[in-house]
Order: structure tokens, then sequence, then C-alpha cells
């Protein structure tokens, strides 16, 4: 009936596998207006987007800010994801970020219960990982950690032993490597 | 970091620069009213209130802008919402806070589903008051954030001037779109020096609002499909309506003879009349359109977005076609179809493009082939014994098209008479057809008609509504009749709210929950709003009484009581394919109730 064999099927958004995704880094660059961040985020639950971190903090550009999301989703999910956050107005450039391509880091704060004579255990344990000791009292040591989330949370299991208190992160900021700018225009 | 200027910048900016204008100190409520002018706004629909008071001081000092009290702030941003689809312009409507503004929601949010442009100015409590709970405090930013393109909560006086002429260009560039302005009261009232020149301030908009460029590599694909294509068909949604490309889409057409498929917010943008047009498509187009598509090895899709009332069940849509699609949105690519050939363009200069690029073609098996199977459908149609006694849908759309010759616009509400009027009015005027179609607002018709009567005073307007619709936004006959505008209302009066009642049919076993309707007296109604009002229950008063409506002066409503049960034929279900049609004679046939 047609000349032309029907496109190889992939999926709209509409039929994009809600599941089956995988991690996307998004950075993006936003004025540092009032509301801004609310757009951004408000979009991202809007269309279903499932943010797993979520990042803001100053950049190297005076008044914006730069906004790092770590969402699992699949690569089209991701890619209407990006357009659409591409017409908030305050939104000034995004960028999809492949691991392979990214410096991705997180920052972790892990209070852990102690008794004086494991003390030194929890620290040389933190060690192996990179992690120092920031608070030291009687009854508890808190290890700061810095590395991919993967890490992160291998810490956290081995410390589950002691008993955690408290875990605080700051989730994934995360940049190009070498010299490339992540800004084009 | 730079951010490309783009020449359109220097064009926009170019309109406010004129010289060295006289700085004065006005009040925030002038300058608002200053930049409005600016703009070159003539009308606004609004609605005063304790924090837009300094705002409705200062508008009667510009006599050029012409302020229409609604009877209800919803049918403010309907009525501005119909002065831009009619116009092209950007239609304002103004509330004040809290419930004002909350009541400007529904039409915000269904200008944003069909991308027409409008800017809304919202008071809002005095700056010390945000965030307090203060009386008639709401936190509109955040109610309109998903149902706008933009919105603004102007925090400095400095700052009115721009936030206006930014709104106004936000609204009107790229995908058109609702924009709202929030004005605290105080920066109404608080005075600075107004330099009209420095009134933009931001570079921002202009990459929302620049036009994409037009991508060669993709031209040159999209015309070698269209060469290669067997079984083409263009579908045509509102983008070609809101960029103007009518005579494009046709020099396209022609060239190429594709036949042409409208979408609901298409429709009008290609002359019915045409031996290329086909129709509509989706949940009630006609079955030889749904078939074509079916059948299709190539659709060129042109300013439509494939909503879900058009695709039906997406994996069965369009099973054999490539896609290219073009539209000025970059977002909609990809969104439900995976286009061949993406193209992010303005319809009018993709179209222009593509007609150069393609060869003439000649599809005149194909077209034969889609004319036999609409008319087997029509066939089928006219064994359909109805009730002759009642007026009918379509007898209605014929006298109102015949006693206008064609010229009138049509505003139609939400439900079956919209079907019926999409389907069966023979539309030849270009943007001659006005309706809610992403949204489906019911009460939209008789407020957005006031607004396209109000932007195009010389051409014959209709509000088509049914006796539910109607019943939503009603009070504006009050505002039609203070200020004598004359639209003229048909309502397909069945008593019910009959779409709902159709589905409950066909899907919920006659299980007729809560859609029997009663109305008013229309007649009664319209003399004690002033009007004239008259009731047709018979078929063959329908002509006179539509005649009679068009040599009466102001707004005149007929309330046709026509056939209770009458359906929309034929029908997919929702989440059907939409090549698997409930058609009237299969009703009939297999007791499909």
């Amino acid at each position: 009936m047609t000349k032309h064999a029907a496109p190889p099927w992939r999926a709209g958004q509409v039929n994009a596998p809600q599941d089956g995704g995988r991690s996307h880094i998004l950075v993006l660059f936003a004025n540092d207006q009032h509301g801004a961040l609310d757009r951004i985020v408000g979009l991202l639950r809007r269309r279903r987007s499932n943010m797993q971190t979520f990042a803001i903090g100053r950049s190297e550009i005076p008044n914006v800010v730069r906004i790092t999301v770590v969402m699992n989703d699949s690569e089209v999910g991701v890619e209407q994801l990006v357009e659409q956050l591409r017409k908030i107005v305050d939104v000034r450039h995004i960028v999809n970020l492949s691991y392979a391509q990214a410096v991705a880091r997180e920052l972790a704060l892990i209070k852990v219960n102690s008794t004086a004579s494991q003390q030194s255990e929890i620290i040389e344990l933190g060690a192996l990982y990179g992690a120092h000791a920031v608070d030291v009292d009687q009854e508890t040591v808190t290890l700061e950690v810095t590395g991919t989330a993967d890490k992160v949370e291998k810490l956290v299991a081995q410390l589950q032993s002691y008993g955690i208190r408290e875990v605080a992160r700051t989730g994934c900021v995360a940049m190009t490597r070498g010299a490339g700018e992540i800004i084009k225009e | 970091m730079v951010i490309a200027a783009s020449v359109s910048y220097k064009q926009h900016a170019g309109a406010y620069q004129q010289g060295e204008e006289d700085a004065r100190e006005l009040s925030g409520s002038q300058i608002l009213c200053e930049a409005l002018v600016r703009e070159g706004v003539e009308l606004l629909y609004g609605y005063p209130g304790g924090a837009i008071m300094p705002f409705y001081d200062a508008l009667t000092s510009y006599p050029t802008l012409r302020h229409v009290l609604v009877r209800h702030e919803q049918a403010a941003a309907h009525a501005a919402d119909g002065y831009a689809r009619a116009t092209g312009k950007v239609g304002v409507c103004v509330a004040t806070s809290g419930p004002g503004a909350t009541n400007l929601v529904t039409g915000l949010a269904t200008a944003f589903m069909d991308s027409t442009p409008i800017v809304a100015i919202t008071g809002q409590v005095a700056r010390a008051f945000i965030g307090r709970d203060s009386f008639q405090e709401t936190d509109v930013i955040g109610v309109t954030q998903p149902i706008t393109k933009h919105n603004f909560l102007v925090r400095n006086i400095e700052d009115l001037a721009g936030t206006v002429h930014e709104a106004f260009r936000l609204a009107l560039g790229g995908r058109p779109g609702p924009v709202l302005i929030d004005v605290p009261k105080d920066i109404q009232q608080n005075k600075t020096l107004y330099r009209p020149s420095a009134s933009i301030n931001s570079l921002e908009y202009f990459r929302a609002t620049r036009s994409p460029e037009l991508s060669p590599t993709a031209i040159a694909q999209a015309a070698k499909l269209i060469d290669e294509a067997q079984r083409p068909v263009i579908m045509s949604g509102h983008g070609v309506i809101l960029s103007g490309a009518y005579d494009e889409l046709r020099a396209f057409a022609e060239k190429t003879t594709i036949p042409v498929i409208t979408t609901l917010l298409g429709l009008s943008a290609f002359p019915d009349t045409h031996p290329l047009n086909l129709g509509m498509p989706g949940m009630h187009g006609p079955a030889h359109v749904n078939r074509a598509i079916g059948a299709a090895d190539l659709i060129v899709g042109v300013g439509l977005r494939f909503d879900d009332r058009v695709t039906g069940k997406v994996s069965e849509f369009a099973p054999h076609a490539r896609i290219i699609h073009i539209d000025i949105d970059a977002s909609e690519m990809h969104k439900v179809k995976v286009a061949a050939v993406p193209l992010v363009a303005d319809a009018k200069v993709a179209l222009a493009a593509l007609t150069e690029a393609v060869q003439p073609a000649n599809h005149s098996v194909w077209l034969s082939e889609l004319r036999t199977w609409e008319a087997q459908n029509s066939e089928r149609s006219r064994d359909i014994k109805r009730d002759q006694q009642y007026p009918d849908p379509t007898s209605i759309l014929e006298a109102i098209r015949a006693e206008t010759n064609g010229e009138a616009i049509i505003v139609t509400d939400v439900g079956q008479h919209q079907m019926w009027t999409a389907r069966h009015y023979t539309w030849t005027r270009p943007n001659s057809h006005i309706t809610s179609g992403g949204l489906g607002t019911m009460g939209f018709a008789l407020p957005a008609a006031m607004g396209v009567k109000m932007g195009m005073p010389d051409v014959p307007v209709w509000a088509v509504a049914g006796d539910g619709g109607i019943q939503m936004n009603i009070q504006e006959l009050a505002t039609l009749r203070q200020q004598g505008v004359a639209v003229k209302v048909a309502i397909m009066n069945n008593g019910y709210l009959g779409m709902v009642r159709q589905w409950q049919q066909f899907f919920h076993a006659r299980n007729y929950s809560e859609t029997p309707i009663t109305g008013p007296d229309y007649v009664k109604l319209a003399d004690a709003y002033g009007l004239i009002g008259m009731r047709i229950t018979r078929r063959e008063d329908v002509q006179a009484a539509i005649h009679t409506a068009m040599e009466t002066e102001g707004t005149v409503i007929i309330d046709f009581v026509i056939e209770p049960e009458s359906n929309v034929y034929p029908m997919v279900a929702p989440g059907s394919g939409i090549t698997n049609m409930i058609e009237e004679s299969r009703e009939e046939d297999t007791g499909h109730d």
C-alpha cells in the first residue's frame, strides 16, 4: 500500500516508557530572578520528570544561578523537558551533560553514632573514601565526604552498622571535563 | 556570555525610541496607561476593585483606552482572547487582586492552550502587605504560573513601563500566549520620572520572541519526502491561522495537489469549497478524513500539536506515514509523534520555502480514492431518519451562512454544537471559526464573541452555543447591552449537556447522570436584559428567524429547540485508533447503546 516503509518505531513523549530510563544531568543557567526557581521546579513537576537531585548556587556570571538537576528518564523524555525548559523566559541556557563528559560530585554530611572507642575506627573507615571528620563528640562522629552519588552511598552503607543519625546531601553538581566551555552561545 | 541580539531587537526597540521625550513625573497608574497607549491598545476588558483602583482612577484621563466593564472577570479574559484571535493583536484584560484575579484563571488557561496573545493586568495588595494573608491577597503569580507564557510581579515602579512592553512582546512573539502583570497597589500610587524611551530594559525576552531560522537542509529533506510520497496529506492547525499563512498553504497544496486536512483550530485556514479540502480529523472527524490519515504515507503537519483528540490512540495514528512537522515551538517536535523532518519555523516562512523547493505533482488517483470513501460515508448518513419537526443544527448553520453571505465569524462554545458547527458549516472566510479547542472551556462563546465583534465591528458575529454553556457566562448579555455590541446568539437547546449525554449513551449504558438541564425562558431573559429574543421550535422557521436577527439592531438571542438526543457522528471512542469509528448506521445496526 505504501511506497515508504514505516519509520522505525521510536516513542514520542506520550508513549515513552515511564521507567527504563537512565540518569541524566541537566545544567541550567537561569536569571537570579524572583520566581525563576519556582518556574523550573513547577515545570519539572507538571511534565512528570523523575527528578532525583536538584542543586542551585551562584555561577561565574553575575545575577545568573547555576542549577544542576539529575533525573531518571528516557532519552525522548529528557529531550522534551529540555525543550520545555528552554521556553521559560528566565532560563538562559540548558546543557544536557552526559556522565561520560562530566565531572559530577556531591557532598554529604553523615552523623554516625560512636562511642569513644569507635571514633578512630570510623574516621579511618571514612578516610578510605576521602572523608574527614568535621565534628566529634561523646556520642557521634560527623563525616564530610565528597564524590559521586555511588561513592556516598557506599560510605553510608559501610557506616550503617554504627547507626546513622543523620545524612545531609547536597545533590549533584557537575561540570564538563577539559577546557570545553559549557556555554556555547 | 553573549546573548545574540537579533536584528529584530533593533526593529522592536526602534518603535520605542522616538528621540528625546519629555521625562515627566507620573504615578504608576499613569505610566501603566501610557505604556498601554504606546502599545496601541484600544480596548480593555475588566472589572475594578480595591487593589486596582488607582489604575481605574488614571484610566479616565486616557480616552483612547476604551474600557469595557464585564460582569465577571472570566468574561474579560475570554473577550480579550476573542479580540486577539479575530484581530491578531494582543487582547488586554484587567482585574483586581484576589477573587478578581482568580476569576481570570479559566480564561488565561484557555488562551494558553490555544496559543492566543493576551496581556492580563491584575492589581495586587501593596508590597508591604504581600505574604501576610491580607484582604483580597492571592499569590496570582503562583496560581497563573503554569497557564501563562510568563508572568511578572512588578517590584519597583521603575520597572513598570518596561514590564508592560516586555509583556506585549512576549505575548505576541514566537508561539503566542497569555502574559500576566501583577501590579501592587502602592506601585500604582507612587510617582516617578517616566521616560518612555528608557522603557525597554532587558534583552532576555528576545530569545523567546525571535523567529527561529529555517534550516535549508531540513527544507531539502522535506521536499524530497514530499516529492516521493504517493499518498500524502497536509494537516493544518492553528499555527497557520496565527501566522496568517493562508495563501502560502494554498499555494503549497495547489502546487503539490496534496489534500488538506484542517484541525478544529485550523478550520477556515483553507476554504472548505476548495477541491483539495478534506475536512477535520480526529474524534469527530468524518470517516474519510481519518481513513486518509490511516492510509497516508506522508503527513505534512503545519502548526498543529497532534493533540489526543486528533490522534486517538497514538500507536495506531498514521501507522504508515512519515511526518514532516512544522511548528514554531521546538518543544512540539517529537512530543507525540516522532517527525522524520522537524521544521522549527513560522508556518508562513516554512510553507513558502517548501513550495519553492518541491516539484509540482499530481495526486489525482489518491484524491479520487479519498472522494470515493467520502461518498460512501455520506450515503450511509443519508439513510438515517431524523425527526423532521425540529430545527436541526445543519439547517441553522446553513441559514446563518446564507444570511451573512459566508462573511460571518462564528464563535462556538464547547460540546455537540461545537462539533456540528465545525463539521457542517462551510468555512470559506479565513479565520472565521473561533472556539476553545485545547481547554474546551464552556462559557467561552458569548464573551469571546463580544471581543470578536468589538475587534471586527464591520463583520457579522454569531455566537453558537449549547444550552449548558450559554448559561455559564450569560451575565455578559448585560455588557453587550451596555456597550451596544451586536452579537447574534444561536442556542442549540436540547435540554441536555449533550456531549456528556452522548458519552453516557455510548459508554455508560444510557445512565444520564446529571445531564438533563433546564434553562430560563430565553425570550423573557433577552427582554429582561433589554435585548430581543426568539424561540424557534420548527425547522421551517429557522431561516426567517436568522434573517430577522440580522435585520435587528444589537444583540439578538435565538433559542433553537433541537432534537433532544441527536448525536455527533462519527465518533472515535477515547483511547481508540481514529480509523475505528462509531458511525450513525452502526449505532442502529448493533444497538450500540
